[in-house]
């Protein structure tokens, strides 16, 4: 009799352990949801591309929108938006295999949207391209990501967030703070759409 | 003051007042406009045979395409994202999960027929005959939905210093004080044609029953706004008329004919039990056609068909149709892969999404049956803007109060940005001042911020007249074999009624392809 109530608590458990593991495997397909086929971004909802992201900079970015380091300031619709997601994938092992899920996905080149004067835009990256490569590759040992290759509009909108101190404010955002201050030297809209339309054509 | 009162003069009245719908609406009722002949079901003809369909997304216009076509031997199969069917027609009630990104809920209210909460559509206008034709035919039980209550309150921190007012005070004294106004101002001499001298006094009776003025036209209260008191044993005593520069200091105003308009006057429907009730009406046909948890991920128009891959446990399937019909919210199907022609697929991002917001909250006690309150709508210029009561259940102990419904996507994304405690606390704290015991009789609730519901994120698509001009016929008409269906390429929005009439518009279009043996061509 007890061995039997013992095998149905096993399997009671089993069954648990599955459900759970069912249930995190289709939040993972909640990024697609929003950030589209393969996350390669949906400009309907302003959800950029993340297929393609470093890991280290999707997970940092992820424990930002949990701590309220990204995504707080009322004008941050966007980023609001984010910060629930980042908590939940706080539990466990689940903001790892968020990044890992998002790490198989294939990343597509997203077309041009931003029209600016490139040729401009090239002498205004010569101060980007120290930390983010000429080719705007990123750089691992620096932190800073890649910037070829993503959601132009996106890149428009995190410059003037940068700008208007929405991200970069908070102290603990270290890279936030040193791109917060880069970002200032953009010395208008017009600047940040060239700077974006040189990005483009790396 | 030389005011005319002219057929052209009323009509430009009401157009600054209503915009131009109120200008079209008024010339209909004078009889210088046709009245449109209503859009029945389409009867199909042709078979569908042989012929395979593909529907994406089984909210109601999909569940009504499904519905249609499998009646006409179509092979139909239906690809539903998130684990329920229904869409934006959602009712949750004890133990329903609610699969908000970031804040999943699980609904705590008790185990009660009546203890449900319609999180999507919650009420059906006598005039949306095809949604009631569907509710008739697949036995969905309707009872009265109660939308306009004239004991309900009227609060705003502008007026009266945020004290709460009947709703029945604030309509008839700004009534009143307006017909008693217009009786004073208007000149026999200002009348133009078609107006005689004896329309004048007409229009002064008129005005007197509209205020219900006294015989020197003046306006001194009227039991229309209350009593004082309900003491049947002594003589009535009117209330005293409210100030009318402090009405007048409310933008209530501006919503206060809600209850007047083409979609929400009495007399209103809802299914017993829940919204719900008739999209398991529609799964009790066709349940066996509708795959859940199948992500679109991919969607191509082929020269002949269209092929569809999506997302089941992690792996990819794809599947091929003839026709698609898809209700994929526009602003989602932006980020799915695809091979529209640009001048189709750029309205997906043209129309903004809606940001809707709502609370239900679990009141163990119906204290506002106390009040003399039985269903409808109190109102507030705060947040939450409206409280709606159970117009079912009534007497019983327990009801569940609608704590928030914000059309204001300012306000929508305010609450959504809170954790679901504190917007709680928040709708509790706005509600208090409607009702000031209103805390103590919580006892649990939910919340739904549309824009963040997984597999919908928006609520009804914000088109405008310019957006309808640039963008309706477009997304309205096919890209080969692939028809956009839902409430969004809809002139009603946010209504089930357009949901249905999109789906029947895309049948009747496949129908006559078939009838006329047409070979499918790729738009471009």
């Amino acid at each position: 009799m007890t061995r039997a109530v013992l095998g149905l608590f096993r399997l009671w458990i089993l069954l648990l352990l599955l459900i759970g593991k069912v249930i995190a495997g289709n939040d993972f397909d909640y990024c697609l949801l929003c950030h589209g086929a393969n996350a390669n971004g949906n400009y309907g909802i302003r959800a950029p591309k993340i297929s393609g992201m470093e890991p280290w900079y999707l997970s940092r970015q992820l424990e930002n929108f949990a701590a309220g380091v990204r995504g707080t300031p009322g004008d941050d619709a966007s980023g609001h938006e984010m910060g629930p997601v980042g908590l939940r994938l706080r539990q466990e092992d689940a903001l790892y295999s968020a990044v890992q899920f998002i790490g198989q996905l294939e990343p597509k080149r997203p077309l041009p949207t931003v029209r600016g004067d490139a040729a401009a835009g090239r002498k205004l990256y010569a101060a980007c391209a120290s930390c983010h490569g000429v080719k705007g590759e990123g750089n691992a040992a620096l932190q800073s990501p890649a910037l070829a290759a993503r959601s132009d509009w996106y890149l428009v909108t995190q410059l003037k967030n940068f700008q208007r101190g929405l991200r970069g404010a908070d102290q603990r955002d270290t890279f936030g703070v040193q791109m917060r201050a880069i970002a200032a030297t953009l010395s208008d809209d017009k600047a940040v759409t060239d700077v974006v339309a040189y990005i483009n054509t790396l | 003051m030389s005011r005319t009162f002219t057929r052209r003069g009323f009509l430009e009245l009401a157009g600054s007042l209503g915009g131009s719908t109120a200008v079209y609406r008024a010339a209909m009722g004078m009889g210088l406009l046709p009245v449109a002949a209503r859009a029945a079901r389409p009867v199909l003809t042709a078979s569908g045979k042989s012929k395979k369909v593909l529907v994406l997304g089984a909210g109601i216009s999909g569940l009504t395409a499904a519905y249609e076509l499998n009646r006409k031997g179509y092979e139909v199969q239906v690809l539903e994202a998130s684990f329920r069917a229904g869409g934006r027609n959602m009712t949750v009630r004890h133990g329903s999960r609610i699969d908000e990104t970031g804040y999943p809920q699980v609904c705590q209210f008790d185990d009660d027929p009546d203890l449900y909460f319609n999180c999507g559509p919650a009420r059906i206008p006598g005039h949306h005959l095809n949604l009631l034709g569907y509710c008739k035919e697949l036995e969905v039980e309707l009872e009265p939905f109660i939308n306009d209550n004239r004991n309900a309150w009227v609060q705003d921190d502008a007026m009266f210093g945020g004290k709460p007012i009947r709703a029945r005070e604030y309509l008839n004294d700004t009534r009143g004080f307006v017909a008693e106004l217009m009786a004073k101002s208007i000149r026999k001499d200002a009348l133009g044609a078609p107006m005689t001298a004896d329309d004048w006094d007409r229009l002064r009776e008129y005005l007197k029953q509209f205020g219900e003025l006294d015989p020197q036209f003046r306006y001194i209260g009227t039991s229309r706004s209350g009593l004082a008191k309900h003491d049947y044993t002594a003589p009535e005593v009117l209330k005293a008329p409210l100030s009318p520069s402090e009405l007048l200091k409310s933008k209530f105003m501006l919503i206060m004919s809600f209850g007047e308009t083409d979609d929400q006057a009495a007399m209103m429907m809802e299914p017993v039990g829940g919204m719900d009730r008739v999209v398991a009406g529609f799964m009790r046909k066709i349940g066996h056609l509708v795959q859940l948890e199948s992500q679109v991920q991919r969607i191509l128009v082929r020269p002949k068909g269209v092929e569809v891959t999506y997302r089941r446990e992690g792996r990819y399937i794809t599947a091929q149709a003839d026709y698609v019909l898809n209700c994929i919210p526009m602003h989602l199907l932006a980020g799915i892969e695809h091979n529209f022609p640009a001048e189709y697929s750029s309205g997906f991002t043209a129309i903004p999404r809606g940001k809707l917001f709502k609370i239900g909250f679990q009141m163990k006690e119906r204290f506002w049956e106390r009040e003399g309150i039985y269903g409808g709508i109190s109102w507030t210029l705060q947040d939450i803007q409206q409280i709606w009561y159970p117009a079912h259940g009534i007497h019983r102990s327990k009801g569940v109060v609608l704590g928030a419904y914000t059309f204001d996507p300012v306000a929508g994304e305010k609450f959504a940005r809170l954790p679901p405690a504190e917007r709680f606390k928040l709708a509790i704290a706005q509600g208090a001042k409607i009702h000031p015991d209103y805390a103590s009789h919580v006892e649990c609730g939910v919340s739904v911020a549309w824009h963040q519901m997984n597999h919908m994120l928006g609520c009804a698509a914000q088109w405008d007249e310019a957006l309808f001009k640039q963008w309706f016929a477009r997304l309205q008409a096919p890209v080969g074999g692939h028809y956009l269906i839902g409430d969004q390429v809809s002139y009603h929005p946010g209504w089930q009624e357009g949901a249905i009439a999109s789906a029947h518009h895309a049948m009747a279009d496949i129908d006559a392809r078939i009838s006329a043996g047409g070979t499918q061509v790729v738009r471009s």
